[in-house]
């Protein structure tokens, strides 16, 4: 049952695009924020987080009743994915309005210490509440797997394929077709023009907090339920994975942020697979700063017209 | 520079502080430092550690000053498995002047530099579990160690894998193994001694990998040892990692057998891999089925009284955490020196896995490895295993 070297290739394709979605869905968080207001939100991980353990209480919560009422899967999973993305959508509007707008005309060294110090507040938060050690996640999606010419393929990576999908699409609908999206993009573009032109720049950037932590959530629900364990300190590494990717796709840059996404999960899984487990993050991090000697402005570039 | 006036004022509140704690002097005090994770992903561990060595005092205080005039107390710190946090810890330790005695730490790669200091500070250190060989071969006297070593630990792994794995499944020799580490003194110890022993008996090591600690997806990796076939993958690391890799090898279609070392012998590697990827995995423990050593019962039955189901390491760091207040009675005074001088007269003290007595470089004379799998959710004990 050895697989051929293509099945092999087809196989570590997948299991990359897996956590290269997650890592996509952070990423556009700090894509969006930066976009806006050209604020590195370093607390951004923490969100994620937060939204991992948000899907958790909810689902705990959900499994009593669940028992009872023979609640179906996917209910459960829409149920807790909306949840968590609430409760930090809500987060997110509270850090903008408590932490950053208070100094948004201080000089941008200010936001970024106060963006570290966010982050240290929520994770030391989220350890007094939920404890030090790790939770288990309860598995909620059934683990089906199907076998496809030697290449597998499980239900919850579909699941995660098909959540993240539907998300980056809203996103781009969202931006580029709506009033609000009109309004975020010109935002990007020129604040100070907007707000002389009547644009409520505030409610602007809030929304696009908003927007950005809602997504992280849901990064979070599908990381706890596909590793089944989350802890306090999980936000750290996969934030700086996602600012990885926002850097990789231009940062700022919406569509960018989704490639950089990918891409970054396509590199850890083929250098996990074919050069060694231990050198994963290294070579991930060997092939940004190659890119970035050559294109110092990620793959899609920062462009400046769109970015939201 | 000017001086600033509120730091005058904080200067006398801070005076005013010691003056009052200066008043309420207690007793005098003798303390035991213990250190290990008591946060983080190896808490669990930790606080099944110090829950030993809790009962350890607790008893003592019972029975009696452990040292007249003085009471016995133990100070626990938080190593957060991190070496950087177990050097501070140390520091913090060798600092207290009421401190006598050490009982730590978890993790080979954090007593191994912790040692040093203890040693420098002529402190007796008895580490519970850290089972690396190397920690005992620094030449410090400070050193006790009550549990068996990885150099013991990896080839009796080895010998039950090549030997009397294949008769499980009815498979032909020679194993097909695969092996993984988590890179730290520990995992990458015992790993290597597995390696150097299934070497010998004629095994085929078709690969030795490492993977990080925190790491969560492990799914790449699984996908290339699952093209290369092998009757086991052996994982020498700690239940956070273990239970990811058992978890995702049974999301990935991995077949085989799994089996680690000590680390993985945490009830929470059952709950976060699921009891049903768990089922059949195989582990080895450095020392003995507890539940089967008669001189132990007692303390089994008192402990889970006390904190529920006994963790894998409480007893010997109530062992450890004994020994160390059995050294400082025999020493009768508050001196880091003595404490250390009577340890070393130490002969067949009576302790929960018998008679115990240690080596000139201080590891424990009871070396049994138990062997481990489990079944329907819990560890069941299979035999004690031989390493040679």
């Amino acid at each position: 049952m050895t697989s051929p070297p293509l099945q092999l290739l087809l196989q570590q394709l997948i299991n990359g695009l897996t956590l290269g979605a997650i890592y996509a869905l952070i990423a556009l968080g700090y894509t969006m924020i930066y976009g806006v207001i050209q604020l590195i939100n370093f607390a951004h991980g923490e969100v994620f987080m937060v939204g991992a353990y948000a899907a958790l209480t909810l689902l705990l919560a959900i499994a009593d009743l669940a028992a009872s009422a023979a609640l179906p899967w996917w209910v459960a999973l829409a149920g807790c994915g909306f949840g968590a993305m609430l409760a930090c959508g809500g987060l997110g509007l509270a850090i903008e309005r408590l932490a950053y707008r208070p100094i948004r005309h201080a000089p941008r060294l200010n936001a970024l210490i106060t963006a570290i110090g966010m982050s240290f507040v929520l994770q030391n938060a989220v350890m007094l509440f939920y404890g030090a050690t790790d939770r288990h996640v309860p598995s909620l999606i059934p683990l089906v797997r199907w076998n496809l010419a030697g290449v597998t393929v499980t239900f919850m990576q579909l699941i995660i394929w098909i959540a993240s999908g539907l998300l980056m699409i809203g996103l781009h609908v969202l931006v580029m077709s709506t009033k609000l999206g009109m309004a975020m993009r010109a935002t990007a573009q020129d604040l100070k023009a907007c707000a002389l032109l009547g644009v409520p720049v505030d409610r602007i950037i809030a929304t696009t907090f908003m927007m950005g932590s809602a997504l992280a959530a849901m990064g979070g629900t599908l990381f706890g339920l596909h590793y089944g364990t989350i802890n306090f300190h999980d936000g750290y590494l996969m934030g700086l994975k996602a600012f990885t990717a926002a850097v990789l796709g231009g940062i700022g840059n919406i569509p960018g942020a989704m490639l950089g996404g990918l891409v970054l999960g396509l590199l850890e899984g083929l250098g996990a697979g074919y050069l060694s487990a231990q050198w994963k993050n290294a070579f991930a991090f060997v092939i940004l700063v190659l890119l970035l000697l050559c294109k110092p402005t990620g793959l899609l570039g920062e462009r400046v017209g769109d970015r939201a | 520079m000017p001086r600033h006036p509120h730091r005058k004022i904080l200067g006398c509140v801070l005076l005013s502080c010691l003056l009052l704690a200066g008043c309420g002097k207690r007793e005098p005090v003798v303390k035991i430092g213990f250190a290990a994770p008591l946060t983080g992903d190896q808490a669990p561990t930790g606080q099944d550690m110090l829950h030993g060595a809790q009962l350890a005092v607790e008893r003592a205080n019972a029975r009696g000053p452990a040292l007249p005039g003085h009471r016995l107390e133990l100070v626990a710190l938080d190593d957060q498995r991190s070496p950087t946090q177990a050097v501070a810890a140390a520091k913090k330790l060798v600092a207290d002047r009421d401190v006598i005695a050490v009982v730590g730490h978890l993790n080979s790669s954090c007593t191994m530099p912790a040692s040093a200091i203890y040693h420098q500070a002529r402190m007796l250190n008895i580490t519970p579990v850290s089972s690396n060989p190397q920690i005992s071969r620094q030449g410090f006297d400070t050193f006790y160690r009550t549990c068996a070593t990885d150099d013991l630990q990896g080839p009796a792994a080895a010998l039950f894998a090549v030997k009397e794995l294949p008769m499980v499944r009815n498979q032909s020799y020679p194993m097909r193994i695969f092996i993984l580490d988590d890179m730290t003194t520990y995992g990458r110890g015992l790993a290597n001694e597995f390696e150097k022993k299934a070497r010998s008996l004629g095994a085929d090591i078709l690969g030795h990998e490492g993977i990080t600690q925190g790491d969560k997806d492990f799914v790449p990796l699984l996908t290339k040892i699952k093209s290369l076939t092998p009757d086991l993958v052996y994982f020498a690391g700690m239940f956070p990692e273990g239970a990811l890799l058992i978890k995702q090898r049974a999301e990935v279609g991995l077949g085989g057998f799994f089996m680690g070392g000590d680390g993985l012998f945490d009830g929470t590697l059952i709950t976060l891999a699921t009891p049903q990827a768990a089922e059949g995995v195989y582990l080895t423990t450095i020392g003995s089925d507890i539940h089967a050593i008669p001189s132990a019962q007692e303390f089994v039955n008192a402990y889970e009284e006390r904190f529920g189901p006994i963790g894998a390491y409480s007893a010997y760091a109530y062992e450890a955490t004994s020994l160390a207040i059995w050294a400082i009675h025999q020493a009768g005074q508050k001196s880091r020196a003595a404490v250390l001088a009577a340890m070393k007269g130490l002969k067949d003290y009576p302790g929960l896995f018998g008679a115990q007595n240690f080596d000139e470089k201080g590891d424990s004379l009871i070396r049994d490895i138990g062997l481990f799998t489990v079944k329907d959710g819990t560890f069941v004990f299979v035999k004690t295993a031989t390493w040679d």
